[in-house]
């Protein structure tokens, strides 16, 4: 990084009078996480501004997921994809690696994790493949990131958490999907998968869980946003027949039934059966689902009604903008897309020579 | 001496663009073209007889020019979401007989009103629909004076509109693709996006080929599912997939400027199997052999877009979708 001597010696000065607490401010005050592949193959995670322009760049040493950002420092988990079996803590500002994180034996990484309130707590979703079964892993960071304990997630395969608002109540999306590294990402249950939605206390185990009804079973639960409400929209992958249009969102409200959305039937079957992620908008007012293999993005109000679609090849991921949203895309270009009075529209922020990997965080 | 060289080399590694305008010219625009021409026959030929005798050789011709282009996902087609109004498969619930019966039961005026069908249900419009009207026994039966023969007419009438507004609307939309990457382009920000499309398409109608027309019928090793098949009212089944492979072929060729021997190689042996099949819709697949010699069909066409993968992606410098692809 450019401003690493600099920042050094700035952090040198300070380190001689007290102790140093970098903020994100610290790493260029990005607003935004993205992995991509760069043309000579290699692998980078960059820090965005909300224009986004690149803040920074780190070189990674495998293709990544989605990352982490620590609420206030400025520190990122970087997954190995999965089935990983380890994690990368990044120190945003020197670029280097400040901690790595193996996966314990028989487990491994799904691409997504969480810190709790205190930011102290990395919350893990791991695939315990002996048993078939979903666990959280608990990490302490002021322990240099030393494992120290786990849970069931009362699922198979769980790919995203997240934290409720407010709470250290975490949601795991239990995708539903067994797999074992031996067979990589072979799919060995799609027969019987029954995906789910689980809430968690950390301190207590499971709050409660939700399911889909017995025809939907396929559908794989994989990423979602938490609206400032406590919301869970959540997005799914059809394992299924393609030829059948069905909800690929859903919302959910603790002790509430599931709403699925879907949009009318030809322009839900455009969706090719995958939401790769899904995203309220800045406001809370909106919210959209992406999918790269249908090369569009789906816009709905809060409320669930359907606003429209916005087309774009292998789009991705997908975060708040404003009242709008920021979408990526595998041909390297970021877009700020919005649906405002019904019609929507997208204008290109940047293309780089380079292709965005599933998701974008926010810090 | 060093840099003469260097310069060579970097040359021919470049992906070669030049090949874009005659696959737009000569695949895509006139494909398109005589899509939108026999189409016209189509409606002209129901218009003067709408009896299923007359009207299913040009049926037949029309069909035919719609598979040589129905790879083409992008652009107009993508942009007006026509393609499900073209063609409605599968119909896995069953819609377009209950649709078709309902619309004919209740004498529906949809069918007077151009501009209306234009927004009916995708179930009664397109190839599909039209193809129940002309070969299954349950409409087939229709005379010249009946509302089965208005409707038959309505959906020549459809196809010819949405093929004559494809047809023109690539006019422009070849301009912006072959413009890809130039400035003020929001549709292709790059060069290579515009090859990138084509690619992708290219790929996407070998995949279409495999994972339905193939795939549907075979169904699993212990139960095959021919009623399945693609077309087979009208015993287009293994029509559509040769009509469509020599498509693909052509395109192949065009993006790749002759330099993809082995996917070339690998179309021919697909078509030289594809036409030694007897079995036209695919009815015999509860015997071994004939699911064997689909299946063989299945992993020739799977060869292929291996092959076509790797060379044409590396001759035009692109690859298919990271996040498409990676799935999860």
């Amino acid at each position: 990084m450019a401003r690493t001597n600099r920042r050094g010696f700035l952090a040198g000065l300070l380190a001689a009078t007290t102790v140093p607490t970098l903020s994100w401010a610290d790493a260029g005050d990005p607003s935004y996480l993205a992995a991509a592949r760069e043309t000579d193959g290699t692998f980078a995670m960059f820090g965005l501004d909300r224009w986004g322009q690149d803040v920074f760049r780190i070189q990674l040493p495998t293709r990544g997921h989605a990352a982490c950002a620590h609420p206030f420092a400025p520190e990122a988990v970087a997954f190995a994809r999965r089935p990983g079996t380890y994690a990368l803590v990044i120190d945003c500002v020197s670029g280097k690696v400040a901690a790595r994180m193996d996966a314990p034996a028989q487990r491994h990484f799904n691409g997504h994790g969480i810190y709790l309130r205190d930011g102290d707590t990395l919350c893990t979703p791991e695939n315990d493949y002996a048993n078939g079964r979903g666990v959280i892993g608990f990490w302490s960071r002021k322990a240099g990131y030393r494992r120290v304990g786990e849970m069931p997630t009362g699922g198979i395969g769980p790919h995203d958490l997240k934290r409720l608002p407010g709470s250290d109540v975490l949601v795991v999306a239990n995708g539903g999907i067994l797999t074992h590294p031996e067979t990589g990402r072979e799919k060995l249950n799609l027969a019987t998968m029954r995906p789910n939605l689980t809430y968690i206390d950390p301190a207590h185990g499971i709050l409660e869980q939700v399911e889909l009804e017995a025809g939907l079973h396929q559908n794989s639960i994989r990423h979602m946003d938490i609206h400032a409400d406590g919301t869970v929209a959540f997005a799914m992958q059809w394992q299924g027949d393609l030829s059948e249009a069905v909800p690929l969102l859903g919302l959910h409200l603790r002790g509430r039934p599931l709403h699925l959305l879907e949009a009318p039937f030809e322009q839900q079957l455009g969706l090719n059966g995958y939401a790769g992620s899904v995203s309220y908008n800045g406001a809370g007012a909106q919210l959209a689902i992406s999918s790269p293999r249908g090369g569009q993005v789906h816009f709905y109000a809060a409320d669930g009604a359907f606003i429209g679609h916005w087309k774009r090849r292998d789009v991705c991921g997908l975060r708040a903008l404003n009242d709008g949203f920021l979408a990526s895309d595998g041909n390297g270009a970021l877009h700020q897309i919005t649906a405002a009075n019904g019609a929507t529209g997208g204008t290109a922020l940047s293309v780089m020579p380079r292709a965005w990997d599933n998701h974008i965080v926010s810090i | 001496m060093r840099f003469i060289l260097t310069t060579c080399l970097s040359l021919i590694g470049l992906p070669v663009l030049a090949d874009i305008n005659a696959v737009i010219d000569d695949h895509i625009v006139a494909r398109h073209a005589g899509f939108a021409q026999s189409t016209a026959a189509l409606k002209e030929t129901a218009t003067l007889d709408c009896t299923p005798a007359n009207v299913i050789p040009a049926y037949h011709a029309a069909f035919d020019k719609w598979v040589a282009i129905s790879h083409i996902r992008f652009g107009p087609i993508e942009d007006n979401g026509e393609g499900l109004a073209i063609a409605f498969w599968p119909d896995k619930k069953g819609m377009i007989p209950k649709t078709l019966t309902d619309m004919i039961a209740a004498e529906n005026p949809v069918v007077n009103d151009l501009e209306a069908f234009a927004s009916h249900s995708v179930a009664a419009r397109g190839f599909f629909a039209l193809e129940q009207m002309l070969f299954d026994a349950k409409f087939s039966g229709y005379g010249a004076d009946s509302y089965a023969c208005k409707l038959t007419q309505a959906i020549t009438f459809d196809l010819a509109r949405i093929a004559a507004q494809t047809s023109n609307d690539w006019a422009t939309y070849a301009t912006t693709l072959r413009n890809a990457g130039a400035t003020g382009n929001e549709v292709f920000l790059t060069d290579k996006e515009g090859a990138q499309a084509l690619y992708t398409n290219l790929l996407g109608g070998l995949e279409y080929i495999s994972a339905q027309r193939l795939a549907r019928p075979l169904g699993s090793f212990e139960k095959p599912r021919p009623q399945r098949a693609e077309a087979r009212r009208s015993t287009r089944s293994l029509r559509n997939i040769i009509v469509s492979l020599n498509a693909l072929q052509e395109m192949a060729e065009m993006l790749a400027d002759g330099e993809a021997l082995e996917t070339m190689e690998a179309f021919a042996a697909t078509h030289r199997h594809a036409q030694t099949l007897n079995d036209k819709v695919f009815e015999n697949l509860n015997e071994t052999s004939a699911k064997f010699q689909l299946s063989t069909l299945q992993e020739l066409v799977a060869f292929t877009h291996e092959a076509a993968t790797a060379e044409i992606g590396q001759h035009l410098g692109v690859a298919a979708g990271f996040n498409a692809l990676d799935g999860d």
